[in-house]
């Protein structure tokens, strides 16, 4: 049982740090895209280590099945938004551009 | 037959998402089977059944690629955030997909945007802008990669398409 808190401490730790660099990102990247692959990347991961901590002291088989769903929704949500953030900064840029050189 | 299995499999799987977010307590089945036949009603409108479905067994092994590739995604932009020269050199790159259009260019689109050093912009038919955070990567080698795992997740046959990996574009 110590041997089990301790892991969970330990990927607790790992995911926050994660999180922690991915907010980071939002500060030293200074492009949208850049800001974003950092935020879905990094914070992808720090979500995946958490999980992992909670699955370790899950009560039941459902209660596990809900946390993995969890992180399933909350990944499909990221990628969705970054994409849907990245069409419109795209399309930003091409209005911004129009009438000089194009550079596809 | 096939659309049978189809609406069968999102049942099954809804009912197992209501299992999960009810912690498997069984006093609001009856709630639970009128949202579960809304639920896939709603879904059969969006989704409608394709030729092409999704394989449970290469769906697993996917997950487990996904994973690895994603774990190694975040590490990837932590240890650019964290060098003080801050080594990226963004770029746009543009791949002209050989998937069947619906459900697995939408699959490689989303995953690609979780993979290392690539963000989807736009899928636009076939034609598919991805922002790479470095674009001195061997981006269209991963493409291709993901893209031919995708293929085996709807039980498509790798083509030759899928066998151009070496090439430069």
């Amino acid at each position: 049982m110590q041997l089990v808190q301790f892991l969970q401490v330990l990927l607790l730790a790992a995911g926050c740090v994660f999180f922690a660099i991915g907010t980071l990102g939002l500060f030293r990247f200074s492009e949208t895209l850049t800001r974003i692959h950092a935020l879905t990347k990094v914070d992808n991961l720090g979500l995946g280590f958490i999980v992992l901590a909670l699955l370790l002291g899950v009560a039941s088989l459902a209660v596990a099945m809900k946390v993995i769903l969890i992180w399933v929704v909350a990944l499909a949500a990221s990628a969705t938004s970054a994409h849907l953030i990245a069409r419109a900064v795209r399309s930003q840029d091409r209005a911004g551009t129009r009438g000089s050189e194009r550079n596809d | 037959m096939s659309a049978v299995t189809t609406i069968s499999a999102r049942i099954g799987l809804l009912l197992l998402v209501w299992w999960a977010l009810t912690e498997g307590d069984s006093s609001g089945i009856g709630f639970g089977l009128v949202v579960t036949a809304l639920a896939t009603v709603i879904s059969l409108r969006l989704f409608p059944p394709a030729k092409v479905r999704i394989r449970p067994f290469p769906f697993l092994l996917f997950m487990l690629f996904f994973i690895g590739r994603s774990v190694v995604a975040g590490i990837d932009v932590s240890r650019r955030l964290l060098s003080p020269s801050l080594p990226v050199n963004p770029g746009y790159l543009t791949f002209y997909l050989s998937l069947p259009e619906g459900g697995p260019r939408w699959l490689l689109a989303n995953t690609l945007s979780l993979m290392p050093g690539t963000l989807s912009v736009s899928l636009d038919g076939e034609r598919l802008d991805l922002h790479c955070l470095d674009t001195r990567e061997p981006v269209e080698a991963d493409v291709r990669l993901v893209e031919q795992k995708v293929a085996q997740v709807f039980g498509l046959s790798p083509n030759n398409h899928f066998r151009q990996e070496g090439s430069q574009q």
